[in-house]
């Protein structure tokens, strides 16, 4: 039971993964808190019901992915674009902001898709449970977990080893010295937060046979990716990973052992962070 | 949890407003209640009822259910009950106390409506208990299953054609007594009505000898995945699973109990609400094998039934759930009471819902008030394809029972 609530929580974290990444590099970056982060995962997990069908084709639930990714690209470059004029302004403006885009389309979402629950099977050929550790687990479940990876690796890579990684550390360590030495930054910014939110949208696909596309489900995962970020540290692609894999590991193996405290344990671990690293566990050299 | 802190601001003015209201209506006392009074003497006059449904939150699909049958019996009746002509005010109940109770108090003090039906959350129902009181109004609950409601905190003024948490599962408990020697794992959320139900279920079926495994009890509202409690069923070795989930938790639970496996291996069984309505229809194949209880099927094979179900079915291309059948009774037993009715205060009518007696013509099958509570014939109902689509279909017929004692 226990080995099993560990892969559960590799599975969970790495999505986490995939829906935290965008929204610590556009923190870390450009200072905007995009709390319409949360929205743009349940935009994928309607967009996979609504592409692929409730009991989707391996072929259609690609289409979904790709589909979420494109207009994830668009989203994010259209939230770019929105927050530019308040980029030199307080968290709070842009929180507002974003906040009131957040509900807009929460309320959109609603009324294109009802307020019933738009349930999406895993796609044929992974919709059934195979034989783990003495108990039973579903064979999708393993995707996000070697998808997750993948992306942890490609992103650290692009991050870490690439000039426009260069220039995306750079940018968050120093936004002015980059403007200075003759680099368009808003190039740069639109083109991070485009990723990050196609990230989140393919998140929200990813996760739709785990979680149901339902309303409230974009508040549940901003809660749960802002909770990564912090715990991460912000900017870090490798803090976010780490954070992700602990949160993960809460959320399942947490609520495993400790089932009476389940409501208090994703909080009471961020307390604990907070309090022995203010800053998250990798903190970036110069970050904020 | 900004938006947290926003709704919280949202509902504290909404709550300020209901407040400076009612501050200005308290000043005009008296006028409200004479002028139903007056209503009252005239027979064939004209009633207010106020009907409080959510129509935003988690629970808006049960609200649309209710709105729907309290129209279709008001427009097969000419738009009357008794003699009175009604006039119906909505009020939205939202999703907490913290919008439901001042909805009821609009209600009450600048609608003035003569009698409240409706009411989805129990909390609701208990936190407006005072003002009702203090109103001598009369107040149908057609859904909240709190056993309190006509247990413990039980008034004349308020009625229900629900049901009880405990009435229902322990019906679950009756049919597995005497199967599963090596014993059923029981898991419900950790809040009142789960608890209820656990209860309820744990009473009649150790009663008759069995073993509960568990109780597990998943956070209510802050679990999406329910692997850790899947895992655990699947290693206490248990020969069935009872559960207690409604609206979206019961999509995840029924979904992820056949995508971990457990389905084909311990069947799984619950209160009716894990597949009623807009839910069944989300869970899909998931659902399939699924036993219940609950007090109504659409599939029920009685003439008031068929009658309702095709009047609904034709009106809005939907199949009608146990939330409308019981919206539909409240209006039937108001119906009868007001015939007999002299006057519209909560004490006149309440003594005119007493004398009732039995309703033989509910969709559900008949039924009696007992305790102001309905005591009922409650089915065994198991999820089978029909036409393509999941359906209810009654397995057996368990017999009339009440609210347990509590």
């Amino acid at each position: 039971m226990i080995a099993v609530s560990i892969l559960n929580g590799l599975a969970i974290g790495l999505l986490l993964f995939i829906v935290a990444v965008g929204l610590s590099l556009v923190f870390g970056m450009m200072d905007v808190l995009n709390l319409a982060h949360g929205a743009l995962f349940l935009a994928g997990a309607y967009a996979a019901w609504f592409v692929a069908g409730e009991n989707p084709t391996m072929a259609g639930f690609l289409a979904a992915l790709g589909v979420a990714g494109l207009a994830g690209i668009v989203a994010g470059g259209g939230l770019s674009l929105l927050t530019e004029p308040l980029a030199r302004r307080s968290h709070l403006d842009q929180a507002l902001l974003t906040l009131g885009v957040a509900l807009a389309v929460a309320e959109l979402m609603a009324l294109a898709f009802t307020k019933d629950v738009r349930a999406v099977n895993p796609p044929r050929g992974l919709d059934r449970a195979i034989d783990l550790f003495d108990s039973q687990y579903p064979v999708y479940r393993l995707a996000p977990i070697g998808i997750g990876l993948l992306l942890a690796a490609a992103t650290h890579y692009v991050v870490e080893r690439t000039p426009v990684g260069a220039l995306i550390r750079a940018t968050v360590d120093d936004r002015d010295m980059v403007a200075a030495s003759g680099i368009d930054v808003r190039v740069v910014r639109v083109a991070v937060f485009a990723a990050g939110s196609a990230l989140a949208m393919v998140a929200g696909v990813l996760g739709s046979p785990i979680y149901s596309a339902r309303p409230g489900l974009d508040i549940t995962i901003l809660i749960l990716a802002l909770v990564v970020v912090v715990v991460g540290g912000l900017g870090s692609v490798r803090g976010v990973l780490l954070g992700a894999l602990l949160i993960g590991q809460v959320e399942s193996l947490g609520r495993a052992l400790l089932s009476d405290l389940a409501s208090f344990l994703l909080f009471g671990t961020l307390a604990v962070v907070l309090a022995l690293r203010p800053h998250g566990l990798f903190r970036v050299a110069g970050g904020r | 949890m900004e938006a947290t802190a926003f709704n919280r601001l949202l509902s504290r003015r909404t709550l300020l407003g209901a407040a400076g209201a009612a501050g200005l209506l308290a000043a005009l006392p008296g006028c409200g209640s004479s002028v139903g009074e007056q209503a009252a003497t005239t027979a064939g006059g004209s009633i207010k009822i106020g009907l409080v449904i959510p129509q935003a939150g988690v629970y808006a699909p049960l609200g649309t259910d209710m709105k729907r049958a309290w129209d279709l019996f008001l427009e097969r009746h000419n738009n009357k009950l008794g003699n009175y002509t009604v006039t119906t005010v909505t009020a939205d109940e939202g999703e907490t106390p913290q919008t439901g109770v001042p909805a009821v108090q609009k209600l009450l003090q600048s609608d003035r409506v003569d009698v409240l039906v409706g009411i989805v959350n129990s909390a609701v129902a208990l936190g407006v208990k005072d003002m009702v009181v203090e109103a001598k109004k009369l107040l149908i609950v057609s859904n909240a299953g709190a056993n309190d409601i006509t247990g413990k905190a039980r008034t004349p003024y308020i009625w229900r054609t629900s049901f009880t948490n405990s009435q229902v599962s322990a019906v679950m408990g009756k049919v597995l007594a005497g199967t599963a020697p090596a014993g059923v794992f029981a898991i419900a959320p950790d809040y009142a009505a789960g608890a209820e139900a656990i209860a309820g279920f744990t009473g009649t079926f150790q009663a008759g000898g069995g073993k509960v495994l568990g109780p597990a009890k998943p956070a209510f509202g802050k679990t999406q995945d329910y692997q850790p409690f899947l895992s655990q069923i699947q290693t206490s070795g248990a020969q069935a699973t009872f559960c207690f989930f409604a609206g979206a938790e019961a999509v995840a639970f029924v979904k992820q109990y056949q995508q971990f496996g457990l389905s084909g291996k311990i069947p799984l069984y619950g209160s009716g609400f894990l597949t009623e309505g807009g839910v069944l229809t989300a869970q899909g194949d998931a659902a399939l094998g699924v036993q219940t209880t609950l007090h109504y099927t659409s599939e029920l094979d009685n003439p008031a039934n068929k009658e309702f179900r095709s009047a609904y079915e034709g009106k809005y291309q939907a199949v009608p759930t146990v939330y409308a059948v019981q919206t539909w009774d409240a209006a039937l037993v108001l119906d009868r009471a007001l015939r007999k009715a002299t006057a519209l205060d909560g004490d006149t009518l309440s003594k005119a819902l007493e004398s009732v007696g039995s309703v033989q013509d509910s969709p559900r099958g008949p039924w009696t008030f007992e305790g102001q509570n309905p005591k009922q014939t409650f089915y065994l109902r198991k999820v089978e394809m029909k036409d393509g689509k999941p359906v209810n279909a009654v397995v057996r017929d368990m017999g009339v029972s009440g609210q347990p004692a509590t």
